[in-house]
C-alpha cells in the first residue's frame, strides 16, 4: 500500500496500530496468567491479572478516542476506512477477552480452598494455550493481512468447541458422582465457558482481518462445535 | 473492468474519444448512466472528467480544435447526428457551471430567458407559472420572490447558483450537467445546492464533476472515476468508498501516492 499524500495521516494510523498491538500483548498474557494462577494455585498472580484489566480498559478507551478522531479529522474512505472499522471491533473483542481472563483470575481466588478435581487445571491451561497461541496468529495476519492464517484460526475456534465439550461432560461426571465437588466444578466450568468465548472473540477477530483484506466478510458458516445445549446427562 | 450494462439507461456511450489538435483528451469511454439517477464524475485535475461531461451537451463543438468519435446515445438517439440542432439538446440536456454565472438581468428575467426563447409559454401567465415552479424547485423561491425585478448579481453566491439552476430547470430538461457547482460556495450555500441535487433526482438524471470526494460520496448513487483520458472504474457509489476493485481508484480517493 503507497504511502498517503498528508504523511501525518499515516502516523495517526501508524500510532492507532502500535496501541492494538500492546492492548494484544497484554490481553494474550492476562489469558495465559489467569490459567497458570489456577493451576499454581497463585492468588498473587491472580491478583495481578484482576488489576492489569484495567490497563487493558484504558487503551481500549485511548484507541476508540484515537479511531474517532481520524474519523473525525481525515474522513478516511476505503481501506483506510476499513482499517479503522477494524481496529474498533478488535479493540472491543480483546476487552472482551480480558474481562474474561479477569473474571478467570477471580474464581481462582475462590478456588484456592477447594479440593482439586483431577486433570482439569491443566486441561483448562491447554485450552488457554490453544487460544492464546490462535490470538498470536490472528495479530500476525491482521499485521501482514494474510487472509489465509485468518481463516486457519477462525477453522480452530472447532478445536476450542471440542476442548470445552470434554470438560463439560467431565465436569458433569464429578458432580453426579459427589454433590460435594458441584461448588467447585461450577466455578470451574464457568471458567471453561470464559475460555470457549475467548475463541468466539477471537473468531470474530479473524472475520474481522478478513473484511479488512477483502473488503467483505466471510460468508461461509464455520463447523459450530458447542454441542452442550443439548447434552442431557454425563454419558 | 465491471460490466456496467444497465436497463434502460438514460445516457448511452460507446467508445468515445475526444482530441483537442493531436492531444487525445478521453480514450475509449464507454459508460451507461442512469435516469433519475445522481452519478459523479471524479478524478484528478486533467482526467477528462469535464471534458466528457461536456461532450454530453455538445458544448465541446464550441472549441474549434475539438473532435468528438464515437457514439453517445440520449434516450437511444444519437445527439452527435447531423440532424440533431444542439440548441434544442441543450435545452433538453441543461447544464450549471462552477461560478454562478447568472445574466445580468432581473431575477425573473434570468429564469424566464430560455423558456421565452424556445416557446414554451404561450403567455404571460404561464411564463410566471414557469419561473415560480423553477425557482421553487431551485428552493430559491422564498428567498426570492419579493425581489424578482431586482438584478441576479445581487444575490449571494450560493443564491446565485442557485438561480442558475432554475434557469436549467426553466426549459423542462431530462438531463441535468454540473461542472463543480460548489466549488465556489461556502459549506452552507454548499449543503442547500447538495440537498437540491438530492430532490432534483426525482424529475431527471443529473451527472455532477466533482473535486470533492465526499461531495460525490454525499450526492451520488453512482460514481465514475477517471484518470489520464480513461473510465478506470464505475460502480455504486457506496462500493467505490468502501472497497474500489482498481488500485488507481483506492490511491484517488483515500489520497494516497498513486
Amino acid at each position: 500500500m503507497n504511502t498517503h499524500i498528508s504523511s501525518a495521516y499515516d502516523r495517526d494510523l501508524d500510532a492507532i496500530q502500535t496501541l492494538v498491538i500492546k492492548m494484544a500483548g497484554l490481553v494474550e498474557e492476562a489469558i495465559m496468567s489467569a490459567a497458570k494462577s489456577l493451576e499454581m494455585r497463585d492468588t498473587d498472580l491472580a491478583d495481578r491479572v484482576r488489576a492489569g484489566d484495567k490497563v487493558i480498559d484504558a487503551l481500549e478507551l485511548q484507541i476508540n478516542e484515537e479511531a474517532a478522531r481520524v474519523i473525525a479529522l481525515r474522513a478516511p474512505v476505503s481501506k483506510d476506512l476499513r482499517a479503522i472499522l477494524t481496529v474498533l471491533r478488535i479493540a472491543a473483542s480483546l476487552e472482551r477477552i480480558g474481562d474474561y481472563a479477569k473474571n478467570m483470575a477471580k474464581r481462582t481466588g475462590t478456588l484456592v480452598d477447594m479440593p482439586v478435581i483431577a486433570g482439569s487445571d491443566a486441561a483448562l491451561r491447554r485450552m488457554a494455550r490453544e487460544v492464546q497461541a490462535m490470538l498470536k496468529d490472528i495479530l500476525d495476519a491482521y499485521l501482514r493481512g494474510d487472509v489465509a492464517l485468518a481463516e486457519d484460526v477462525r477453522q480452530r475456534d472447532h478445536e476450542i468447541d471440542q476442548m470445552y465439550n470434554a470438560l463439560f461432560r467431565e465436569f458433569l461426571t464429578f458432580m453426579m458422582e459427589d454433590p460435594r465437588n458441584i461448588t467447585t466444578c461450577m466455578h470451574l466450568h464457568f471458567m471453561a465457558k470464559n475460555v470457549e468465548r475467548m475463541g468466539d472473540l477471537v473468531t470474530n477477530m479473524a472475520e474481522q482481518v478478513i473484511y479488512l483484506v477483502t473488503g467483505e466478510m466471510p460468508e461461509e458458516a464455520r463447523p459450530k462445535g458447542d454441542k452442550t445445549a443439548y447434552v442431557t446427562d454425563a454419558t | 473492468m465491471k460490466d456496467t450494462n444497465m436497463q434502460n439507461p438514460k445516457i448511452s456511450a460507446k467508445g468515445v474519444q475526444v482530441y483537442y489538435g493531436d492531444n487525445q483528451a478521453i480514450k475509449d469511454v464507454n459508460v451507461e448512466i442512469a435516469d433519475k439517477t445522481v452519478t459523479a464524475f471524479i478524478g484528478p485535475s486533467g482526467c477528462g472528467k469535464s471534458t466528457f461531461l461536456r461532450c454530453l451537451n455538445r458544448m465541446n463543438d464550441t472549441i474549434d480544435i475539438c473532435r468528438v468519435t464515437g457514439e453517445i446515445l440520449i434516450d437511444g438517439e444519437d445527439i452527435y447526428d447531423a440532424k440533431v440542432d444542439p440548441v434544442q439538446l441543450r435545452a433538453k440536456v441543461g447544464m450549471v457551471f462552477q461560478k454562478p454565472n447568472p445574466f445580468p438581468k432581473s431575477i425573473y428575467d434570468n429564469v424566464a430567458y430560455g423558456p421565452k426563447i424556445h416557446g414554451l409559454a404561450r403567455n404571460k401567465a404561464e411564463l410566471d407559472e414557469i419561473v415560480e415552479k423553477s425557482l421553487r424547485k431551485a428552493a430559491l423561491w422564498n428567498e426570492a420572490k419579493d425581489r424578482l425585478d431586482k438584478p441576479g448579481t445581487g444575490l449571494s453566491g450560493g443564491q446565485q447558483q442557485r438561480l442558475c439552476i432554475a434557469r436549467a430547470i426553466a426549459t423542462a430538461p431530462e438531463i441535468l450537467l454540473m461542472d463543480e457547482p460548489c466549488s465556489a460556495l461556502d459549506p452552507i450555500a454548499t449543503a442547500q445546492v447538495e440537498e437540491l441535487i438530492d430532490e432534483l433526482r426525482q424529475s431527471y438524471s443529473v451527472v455532477i464533476v466533482t473535486h470533492s470526494m465526499q461531495q460525490a460520496a454525499r450526492v451520488s448513487q453512482k460514481t465514475a472515476f477517471f484518470h489520464l483520458g480513461s473510465l478506470v472504474e464505475y460502480d455504486d457509489t457506496d462500493k467505490i468508498f468502501t472497497n474500489p476493485q482498481d488500485p488507481r481508484t483506492e490511491s484517488y480517493i483515500s489520497g494516497r501516492i498513486g
